[in-house]
């Protein structure tokens, strides 16, 4: 365990000192923000358009932070970083698991900051408390970066290093959309086989459906068991590979 | 305990996806033993599969055919590195890590206890002179510097086995010097060393046994003193004997002046100069000394190498 969380603690670190993450992070909060400032173009829907906002941003800048480890792996991998590693005591399945972690607890805590940001600025502007039901959409959406990320490490064992971060960015917009394309029942077999359901994380679908704790911990657990099932097939992929 | 520190069988490496082969291995059944206690010296030239049999023996790369034993465990058993230190050709880390952060990285995989994590990082820090160094981040590091980085996490660990491949590029002299005088140390500390260069030179003064490869095949490995051959005589006259000098210089093929005054003369096989040789040295035994000249290591390096070329 000592060893996974080495290497994610050095992945955690890299994110944390990238310049961009503090500019995106202060760039949602403004844009948070400034949605009360469009009660016209909202037709006196702002606080609405506010609660969208902030959860949208929070799913862009949470599959940012996981498309940056399909830049992270397969450079690594490339440079020699990787090896440098992997010529110690620590097996390659160890070294993804830690990859996946750092960036998992890394999108986790960036989430919880920008939903916080939110909170605050949401009980600024309209003098609202906590609302139990908004924060349970956040945290869905906090729980989405877990099989995201999984589906990042998969990608970045099975690609070519220049169109990874490309083909997850389409994967994870396919993966958000699945209740719109299930009216198209080929692309079923597409998501349904290896790419994760993250509508089950879109607090829309799962408001129709009675949101509550339940369904988070569920969607939580659902995303976990996703990544343990791609993390094994990454792993698998990754026992077999010559490392520069 | 295994007599060999590096045993291999039959290693073959064709590199490749599963549905694409090169059709010339890059490595072709090498069998290498290398014993316990040695300085091994790998020589080739580029593209001779030096590289590709490190990477075998790291378990970075599978073998396309045949098995390696390091420290007498398949290459592949993941504890056994705990024991192996590994410098890579042209190292690589993470730019984003200081230098502290990454020597620290290294010590937690290598399970050093961290009671003793940070002496043992300043430790090995101080011995590639880089102390100063330790919270700067290796993005900002001369290629100089990163091979020392790259030298203090391969011995963090004390290994039982020190790997190192060209360790010597992106050195300066006073840096090669330095680095020579660390696997020295490593050398009387017991550790084996498995040491990959193409300054000849330096192999030749480092390592005890040397294996040299040629497009992928091993054409001739062994002790070093085993492999040089004898090619002639040294004769070194003593200051005040220039009647000796005068006398032999015509047979010499190289002659040079030392800096007591005296003489050193280098003769090739000559049953006649060695017969002379034998007489004065019954006549004025301490006015010179005489032993036989080897073949440098070089001079042995090319012959093997023409010799495949030939053969092709």
């Amino acid at each position: 365990m000592n060893e996974i969380m080495a290497i994610a603690g050095s992945t955690w670190r890299r994110i944390l000192r990238m310049k961009v993450v503090y500019f995106l992070i202060v760039c949602v909060w403004i844009l948070i923000g400034s949605a009360m400032n469009y009660d016209i173009l909202s037709l006196g829907e702002e606080k609405e358009l506010m609660i969208d906002v902030s959860l949208l941003l929070n799913t862009i800048a949470i599959a940012l932070i996981v498309i940056s480890v399909t830049f992270e792996i397969p450079r690594e991998l490339h440079e020699g970083a990787a090896a440098t590693m992997l010529t110690k005591p620590l097996g390659r399945t160890q070294y993804l698991v830690g990859k996946f972690l750092g960036s998992v607890i890394t999108a986790i805590i960036i989430g919880l900051i920008i939903a916080a940001g939110f909170f605050v600025l949401f009980y600024m502007v309209f003098g609202e408390p906590l609302i139990i039901s908004l924060l349970q959409a956040h945290l869905l959406i906090i729980a989405s970066s877990i099989p995201m990320t999984a589906i990042a490490v998969l990608f970045s064992m099975i690609l070519p290093e220049m169109i990874t971060p490309i083909i997850t960015a389409i994967a994870l917009w396919f993966s958000f959309s699945t209740s719109h394309l299930a009216k198209y029942g080929f692309m079923k077999i597409i998501y349904g086989g290896v790419l994760p359901d993250l509508d089950l994380f879109n607090f829309k679908s799962a408001a129709m459906i009675t949101a509550g704790w339940s369904y988070v911990a569920m969607a939580a657990v659902w995303g976990a068991i996703f990544s343990v099932f791609a993390l094994t097939l990454s792993s698998l992929i990754f026992r077999f590979k010559d490392i520069k | 305990m295994e007599d060999f520190v590096i045993r291999t069988e039959n290693l073959t490496k064709v590199y490749g996806h599963l549905f694409w082969k090169k059709k010339e291995a890059s490595l072709e059944k090498l069998n290498l033993q290398i014993p316990r206690g040695s300085v091994f010296g790998f020589l080739g030239p580029n593209g001779a599969g030096k590289t590709t049999t490190i990477r075998l023996l790291m378990d970075l790369i599978k073998p396309s055919e045949g098995q390696a034993w390091v420290l007498g465990q398949p290459a592949d058993n993941v504890k056994v590195k705990q024991r192996i230190g590994y410098l890579p050709d042209g190292p690589s880390f993470s730019t984003y890590l200081k230098a502290y952060e990454f020597l620290n990285i290294c010590a937690k995989l290598l399970k050093i206890p961290s009671s003793e994590r940070k002496k043992r990082i300043y430790e090995v820090l101080d011995i590639v002179k880089m102390t100063e160094h330790a919270n700067s981040k290796l993005g900002g590091f001369s290629r100089g510097m990163i091979q020392r980085i790259g030298i203090a996490q391969s011995i963090l660990n004390k290994p039982e086995l020190l790997i190192l491949d060209e360790p010597l590029v992106g050195l300066d002299p006073h840096g090669r010097q330095e680095l020579k005088d660390i696997i020295n140390e490593q050398k009387k500390a017991g550790t084996n060393v498995f040491f990959c260069s193409h300054i000849l030179s330096d192999v030749e003064k480092i390592c005890d046994h040397v294996g040299i490869l040629s497009r992928g095949k091993m054409l001739c490995c062994g002790a070093l003193t085993d492999l040089l051959s004898e090619t002639g005589y040294r004769l070194v006259i003593k200051a005040g004997h220039d009647d000796i000098m005068q006398k032999f210089m015509p047979e010499a093929s190289s002659s040079s002046k030392l800096s007591d005054g005296g003489w050193e003369l280098v003769f090739k096989e000559n049953v006649e100069v060695k017969k002379s040789i034998d007489e004065l040295k019954r006549e004025k035994p301490d006015a010179i000394t005489y032993h036989p000249s080897k073949e440098n290591l070089e001079d042995f390096f090319f012959r093997q190498i023409a010799s495949t070329d030939k053969r092709i």
